[in-house]
């Protein structure tokens, strides 16, 4: 055993005293019973974050294998409580939770739902394709599903034909009375709720489909609710009472409340499947069931700490921070992946050193020698990228960062104590292929290390060429928030929100939030100005404003005069008609319109779906037109969901850039200190650097859109695989100071570590099954650890090794 | 001496016993009953507050004849609405006639809502809320008499019948005894859950008690109309005649 006796001077060249990692392999080796014994307590006791979780999975257990009756008196209601009182983590599904606050969209949006309510409305569509809606018996159903929908403590406001009013003049007579007033309808009255349509189109527009055959309900939400709860109301209301015809849903409330579940649940099979595929391309090459059992160990144990860990702090502080949202969904991919990487580092090398020393110990202890180092450098680099999350503008991405750091460094404590100890414990079989064979990657890297020293110029040529090309991909890349795109064509909620926006109002809306004084004449007119401009815009599909009511009330008592279908010459007139209105409508009818002292109104265009692109220009082109209308007389302001979105992708793509150049500061800096030359530390950069590029530009190629998912998601897996960097300079520097030719300096590297880099790579690449998912951004994760995983293994394997080849002289002085 | 104790004795346990003795359907009729003003004359100071509490304040001069049967209003303020009038007639059996004056269009225009629940200006108030509830139409019972800031009241517990067209499903009202006027109540929605609470104040004004303020709180949406009705003039001899739609641009001179 090379245990020095208290002080450790690093074998790399480091001179430095070391004595934390003979602490690692003493406490692994000579004590390793009490170090197994100790990390499996202390994983418990973070586990223990679970609790209350595990006793709801009982449950669910029980609820499935026992009867009915046993399962109720066994699972109560107190059964219940004492699960909620326990350590547990909150799964959140709230996706608005993800909005940083302080933005000024943001601000603006909260500001509009304040003063007039919720704006993302909900909406729901039905009929018979052909048959005409002023039908006696779908308007019964309409009534019905009207008032049930009314009735729900999540819904503000319905909107449509059973609820309105209608406004008439008649002889001077000024009628306000329900458009349907009743369930059940006469043929007259049927009539007359058509003929009422025919007099005001842009009604018509928002209450029916443009073919006349489905009707709309706008469902209104209130402004703190959970949006899935809302949706399965909306879809049980619309299954009970609208069940003769077609029905199609759309808005906000319906499509957050159906993409987290949804997307939990299809992402939690094809993880099933990633996990098969990890653990079989580790077996195909360990050819052990002992080295498997141990990555995984590490894997799940990490895993289940992390978790614990967030039940804890949400236990302990309320933090929300710490829920378990859409935006943590990708956490285990990425504490997976991180934790697989350390082990396959070790237990490659384990492998191979039982190989070449017959020796479990010597083994163990030449692998620890050479790769502790290795593993804290890449853990503490890849802490510190994630810790950088926590300066990100997304509140959620605080308790991401930390909650992944503290995964790390359990993964990085297990592969550094639990892991060696339980080598030390175990007892290997020295004759079995797994110790005697090289594994099939392990021949192809041997071959592929040839061809580096052979090839050095045309592989630093084809990997310079593939980059250049990968980068001019960039250029393509496109920023998309649209929400129909998470779901593939073909899929029912796809054509639904497809058939929302082809036939009915559309399904997303813009706000514009306009401060004046709302009786003006000439203000309204500045709002109609500004309404006619946004209606003419191509994906608008209805607008509407306090201007439309003035207007109808004028013509109303104008003895119904279509001449007079405009705005009022004198603020006199317009606050009599408000005064008129008032004494015989709901004082809440205008509410979603104008604030209480008429100061402040709100114009909400109703649009198709359009692309990120086209929310921008439609922003950019209303505000350059709302400011030549404006000028300094009203004050105007554009919100709504997209928009915030749009502003939200901008600052997560900030947050990665961030996030990128402080991993690429940290891991310069780390390997400047740990490798003490500025080099090493450049070099240590490069496949980093290649890495982002050739994502980014894959992306660009590949049509993979920058969205808060991906955007994200890219910066995080690119800190993952970088570490593969990290791995080969250490083992470069490591393998030169062993006295190597210089000839077979750069093979015996590639050698050495190109196994595990490429086998950790394959492994994971078994998470590429989320291609194959439902959603869109799923695909997309699937995608982007395939792009990452080779691209981070390839650039360090290739261009990483070809330069250090190219400046070996000088690396080897060093 | 004695005898006169003994028969003041025996009227308080007379009155007792009948109000003792009296069902919901009675008191109600009493309410009905009791001596009213034949006009009325008022300047009205009407505050409406939303959620966030913001205000909106209307002044109205006001006259009434038959217990509000007929009212006519002009608006004092605010400056925007400063000689806007209202007429309205109501009728037992037809619809309520409803006129209003626009200045700013130099017209008369008729209104009507067939929507009770449809509140008269904005405020917590709808028309069902300012019409009285008509004995027929409505099931009085009475409950546990109870004290509200030291006044004895009958409690009634008023149940709609069908044929009200009520927006309510039943109202808790609390009746001072001796004046049988609200001094509080409660409206529940169709739901059964509660909709809206009223504070009335009262006061004697000659041989009169009559109604001085009411303060409503819509508790579901968080909103409430006080209304303080000043300088009031009882039996002026306003005439039914007045009630017409010529006197609306006519706004009185005094309040001009």
């Amino acid at each position: 055993m090379m245990v020095t006796g208290g002080l450790f001077t690093n074998q790399m060249g480091v001179n430095m005293i070391f004595p934390v990692k003979e602490w690692f392999i003493r406490q692994s080796m000579e004590n390793s019973k009490r170090t197994i014994r100790v990390m499996i307590l202390l994983s418990l006791i973070l586990i223990m974050g679970l609790s209350g979780n595990l006793l709801l999975v009982i449950k669910s257990l029980g609820d499935w294998a026992l009867p009915e009756e046993i399962a109720n008196r066994v699972f109560s209601l107190s059964y219940d409580r004492f699960a909620e009182k326990l350590p547990h983590v909150v799964f959140d599904e709230d996706v608005m939770k993800m909005l940083p606050q302080t933005t000024e969209s943001r601000i603006t949006w909260e500001n509009v739902r304040d003063e007039f309510g919720s704006t993302d409305m909900g909406f729901i569509a039905f009929g018979l394709p052909g048959k005409s809606v002023f039908d006696e018996k779908l308007l019964a159903s309409l009534w019905d599903a009207s008032r049930a929908l009314e009735e729900l403590p999540e819904v503000d406001e319905v909107m449509s034909i059973s609820t309105a009013d209608r406004m008439d003049s008649d002889e001077g007579f000024l009628e306000i009375s329900s458009l349907q007033p009743s369930r059940n309808l006469t043929a007259d009255e049927v009539r007359s709720i058509e003929e009422y349509f025919e007099k005001l189109p842009k009604l018509k527009k928002r209450m029916i489909g443009r073919h006349g055959d489905y009707v709309n309900i706008m469902i209104k939400p209130q402004k703190a609710i959970e949006n899935n709860v809302l949706r399965n109301n909306m879809v049980q209301i619309s299954e009970r009472f609208l069940g003769d015809y077609e029905i199609h849903f759309g808005g906000t409330p319906y499509v957050f409340g159906t993409i987290p579940k949804l997307i939990l649940e299809d992402v939690l099979v094809l993880m099933l499947l990633g996990i098969g595929i990890l653990l079989t391309v580790l077996a195909v090459n360990f050819r052990s069931a002992t080295a498997v059992k141990l990555v995984w160990g590490v894997i799940v144990i990490s895993l289940l700490s992390m978790m614990g860990f967030m039940g804890w702090v949400v236990t302990l502080t309320g933090s929300e921070r710490f829920h378990f949202t859409m935006v943590n969904a990708s956490m285990p991919i990425i504490l997976m992946t991180i934790a697989a990487a350390d082990g396959v580092h070790l237990l490659t090398k384990f492998l191979r050193e039982m190989r070449k020393r017959k020796h479990v110990e010597k083994a163990v202890h030449e692998t620890m020698q050479r790769l502790l180092l290795p593993v804290f450098l890449t853990s503490l680099t890849t802490i510190v990228a994630f810790l950088s999350l926590t300066f990100a503008p997304i509140e959620q991405f605080t308790g991401y960062g930390i909650s992944v750091s503290l995964g790390i460094t359990w993964a990085w404590l297990l592969s550094s104590l639990f892991l060696p100890a339980i080598m030390v414990q175990h007892e290997w079989d020295l004759k079995s292929k797994a110790v005697t064979h090289p594994s099939p990657f392990e021949r192809i890297v041997s071959l592929y290390g040839n061809l580096i020293t052979q090839y050095q110029k045309r592989i630093l040529a084809l990997g310079s060429g593939i980059f250049f090309l990968a980068a001019i991909g960039i250029l393509f890349l496109k920023v998309e928030v649209d929400f129909t795109k998470f779901f593939k064509p073909g899929t029912e909620i796809r054509d639904s929100m497809d058939f929302m926006n082809r036939e009915m109002t559309g399904v997303m809306d813009i706000d514009i939030r306009i401060e004046g004084d709302m009786k003006s004449p000439e203000v309204l007119n500045k709002v109609q100005k500004i309404q006619t401009f946004i209606d003419s815009r191509p994906s608008v599909h209805s607008t509407f404003s306090i201007v439309d009511v003035i207007k109808q009330m004028h013509r109303t008592i104008m003895d119904d005069d279509p001449q007079f279908e405009t705005i009022p010459e004198s603020r006199e007139k317009v606050n009599n008609l408000f005064t008129l209105y008032s004494m015989s409508g709901d004082s809440d009818d205008f509410s979603s319109l104008v604030d209480y002292d008429y100061r402040t109104g709100l114009l909400t265009a109703l649009m198709g779906n359009i692309t990120t692109d086209m929310i921008v220009k439609f922003v950019q082109d209303t505000e350059k037109e709302v400011q030549s209308i404006a000028k300094n007389d009203i004050k105007t302001t554009i919100t709504g969901l997209l928009v915030v979105l749009r502003e939200l992708v901008d600052l997560v793509i900030r947050s990665a850039i961030t996030s990128i150049m402080v991993s690429i500061v940290m891991i310069f800096l780390i390997s400047w200190i740990f490798f003490k030359k500025g080099l090493w530390a450049l070099l240590s950069v490069t496949p980093l650097i290649f890495a982002v590029i050739l994502n980014f530009g894959l992306m660009g190629w590949f049509g993979v859109e920058l969205s808060h998912v991906t955007a994200i998601l890219s910066a995080i897996i690119i800190g993952v695989g970088v570490d593969f960097a990290i791995h080969y300079i250490a083992q470069y520097r490591n393998i030169s100071k062993s006295g190597i030719s210089s000839e077979d300096l750069t093979r015996e590297v590639v050698e050495d570590v190109g196994y595990p880099i490429i086998l950790d790579a394959a492994s994971n690449l078994g998470f590429g099954a989320l291609l194959f998912s439902t959603f869109v951004p799923v695909q997309y994760i699937g995608g982007l650890v395939i792009f990452a995983m080779i691209s981070t293994s390839v650039g360090t394997l290739t261009i990483l090794a070809v330069v250090a080849e190219m400046f070996k002289s000088r690396l080897m002085k060093a | 001496m004695q005898i006169v104790v003994n028969n003041q004795i025996l009227l308080v346990l007379l009155f007792i016993t009948v109000l003792y003795g009296q069902s919901g359907n009675d008191i109600a009729k009493m309410m009905d009953e009791r001596k009213q003003p034949k006009d009325m004359t008022s300047k009205t100071t009407m505050v409406l507050t939303n959620s966030k509490g913001k205000t909106r304040t209307s002044i109205i001069f006001s006259q009434l004849v038959d217990g509000g049967n007929k009212q006519i209003l002009w608006f004092l303020a605010p400056a925007d609405d400063k000689g806007v009038a209202f007429l309205k007639i109501e009728h037992s059996d037809k619809d309520d006639e409803m006129r209003m004056w626009l200045p700013a269009f130099n017209k008369i225009r008729r209104i009507s809502s067939k929507k009770k629940g449809n509140s008269f200006m904005g405020s917590d108030l709808s028309y069902e809320d300012m019409t009285s509830r008509e004995l027929e139409e409505n099931e009085f019972i009475r409950l546990d008499d109870a004290a509200v800031d030291g006044k004895d009241c009958f409690v009634l517990g008023i149940t709609p019948k069908p044929e009200a067209k009520s927006t309510y499903s039943k109202h808790m009202t609390w009746v001072e005894k001796s004046t049988l006027l609200p001094v509080k109540e409660e409206s529940f929605d169709q739901n059964g859950n509660l909709k809206k609470t009223k504070v009335y104040s009262n006061a004697r004004r000659g041989d009169y008690h009559i109604m001085t303020s009411i303060f409503v709180r819509d508790v579901q949406k968080d909103h409430t109309t006080s209304v303080k009705f000043d300088e009031i003039q009882l039996d002026s001899g306003l005439k039914d005649s007045f009630f017409q739609e010529k006197n609306l641009k006519r706004m009185p001179q005094q309040e001009k």
